[in-house]
């Protein structure tokens, strides 16, 4: 099954429409500002205590009428440290997706067109190894390093998200690859097109939709990755992002407002990257998941 | 023990705050869209960020306890997150909260390739809303449900950042998820064997899992 969501409104007349909007609303309305409340409150709160001054959180932090201070975004941005984090994130992340998709796209073709055992028994595998739970791989991990003499370096940890992210991204990759048409291949084929021609000339064009999702997807899940970087890197100077606010949350005595604000810097790259592949998500990451 | 909770709280709050989701935001209306961009914001922000503001917004003196004691519901802060009896609820809710979005996404597909008519065709024939639920929704996600319930519970039973930052297993052991007592064995206590073997027997549970999902996932495409 092949899911396309197809806008259910799209062509129909005008009439209908309009009428089961009404329709929806005396329970569907108020749900929905509800969902709203529930998902758009943490949002806000993030925000508004990045402005708060700390004084002010301790006094009242469910309060709505402060003064604003970027008092934490200046102190946050003042610290050296947090610029190196910065560079970090980005450089674990890209580092990351450019590795996986690397492996990734060339192993979800294979697996979508050559259709076998091997095939079977490679699919069952790679579902196994995506579901494994993170923990259960850092303790091997850790003492290979360790023997290879690799800790404390970014591209450890580049290396250690990339295996961990490859089965999920071949797995989302080869329902795309697999909704190509084969007639296509052919054609490239009887025009004398050879292997390597066909994918890179046919199918990568054919499939971007798929890789773009795929590799959004592993950004974001390696941006906010820190359980191999907390403990592969052995100083928390090296820290990405995502790992700094991990060791200061689970600390004692949170300065809230610095921690808001940490948290907001760390988002806005995945705000702005969210921004331009949102289409692109909703589609791709129900096709991946039901197939 | 915990884990089984753990994991049978965020699939069922996952799976039918999901659908209910889902169906709300079905129509194509700027209101729904909206909603749901913001819902899947929140499901692509790090987890860390995510736990970290309801660590804020679950303290003492945090919204939520602020609106129970406004409302005149808690006399005293409602101590969520380091009570044996609320720490291990409220980490599975806040989990929950954060897989809704995915859910709701895949759900909504299922829901949208039901073909305009058929909806339009019961109207004519007197469906209510209820009805068009009960009998053309609910069928319509069935196989889309197997999948999910599935996806969900690994990813509850694999579910580490949200402990990590909010309660690190405690208060005690309150919070200790088979994943993440291995971790704690691990790298707390140092005892990587102990930890080790945890790890293997989480792994075991996976493998099940996985082999329901295989099938599942096989079957369905025998369908194409």
């Amino acid at each position: 099954m092949t899911v396309t969501p197809i806008p259910l409104t799209d062509g129909m007349p005008e009439r209908p429409r309009r009428r089961r909007t009404r329709r929806f609303e005396p329970v569907a309305g108020p749900l929905r500002f509800v969902l709203f409340l529930v998902y758009g409150i943490p949002i806000l709160w993030i925000v508004l205590t990045s402005l708060k001054s700390p004084r002010e959180v301790i006094t009242s932090q469910a309060s709505l009428l402060f003064t604003p201070t970027v008092d934490a975004y200046v102190a946050a941005l003042a610290d050296s440290g947090l610029f190196s984090a910065f560079t970090q994130s980005m450089l674990i992340a890209s580092g990351t997706t450019v590795l996986t998709l690397m492996v990734a796209v060339p192993a979800g073709y294979g697996l979508a067109r050559v259709d076998g055992r091997v095939t079977t028994v490679a699919l069952g595998l790679l579902i196994v190894l995506q579901m494994l739970p993170q923990t259960a791989s850092v303790i091997p991990l850790f003492q290979i390093f360790g023997s290879w003499r690799i800790l404390d370096q970014t591209s450890t940890v580049v290396l250690a998200n990339t295996a961990h992210l490859i089965p999920f991204a071949i797995i989302l990759l080869r329902p795309f690859f697999r909704s190509v048409p084969e007639a296509l291949q052919e054609a490239a084929a009887i025009d004398g097109a050879s292997t390597f021609r066909t994918f890179f000339s046919v199918m990568l064009p054919v499939a971007r939709n798929g890789v773009a999702t795929t590799g959004t997807l592993v950004f974001l899940m390696s941006w906010g990755e820190f359980l191999y970087s907390v403990n592969f890197f052995l100083s928390p100077g090296k820290y990405p992002l995502s790992a700094l606010l991990a060791q200061q949350v689970s600390a004692f005595g949170i300065d809230w407002p610095g921690l808001m604000a940490l948290a907001v810097i760390t988002s806005v790259p995945i705000l702005s990257l969210f921004g331009f592949t949102y289409r692109l998500l909703r589609e791709g990451l129900t096709l991946g998941a039901v197939k | 023990m915990n884990t089984a909770i753990f994991v049978a709280v965020v699939t069922t709050i996952g799976l039918v705050g999901g659908l209910v989701a889902s169906i709300v935001l079905a129509s194509s209306t700027r209101a729904s869209a909206f909603v749901l961009g913001l819902m899947v914001f929140i499901w692509a922000l790090p987890p860390v960020v995510n736990g970290s503001v309801w660590k804020f917004l679950l303290g003492d003196a945090g919204l939520i306890n602020g609106m129970l004691g406004g409302l005149g519901l808690a006399e005293s802060a409602v101590p969520f997150l380091y009570d044996d009896r609320f720490a291990l609820l409220s980490v599975a809710l806040v989990n929950s909260w954060a897989v809704v979005p995915f859910n709701a996404l895949v759900f909504r597909a299922a829901i949208l390739n039901v073909p305009g008519e058929i909806f339009e065709a019961a109207r004519i024939d007197g469906a209510n809303r209820w009805q068009e639920i009960r009998h053309m929704i609910l069928p319509a996600v069935r196989p889309t449900t197997l999948v999910l319930v599935v996806l969900t519970i690994v990813y509850a039973f694999r579910s580490f950042d949200f402990i990590y930052v909010m309660t690190f297993g405690g208060p005690g052991i309150a919070t200790n998820t088979l994943p993440f007592l291995s971790y704690l064995q691990a790298f707390a206590r140092y005892d990587f064997g102990l930890g080790a073997a945890t790890a293997v027997i989480s792994v075991l549970l996976v493998l099940v899992l996985a082999f329901v999902y295989a099938r599942s996932v096989r079957r369905e495409e025998k369908d194409t």
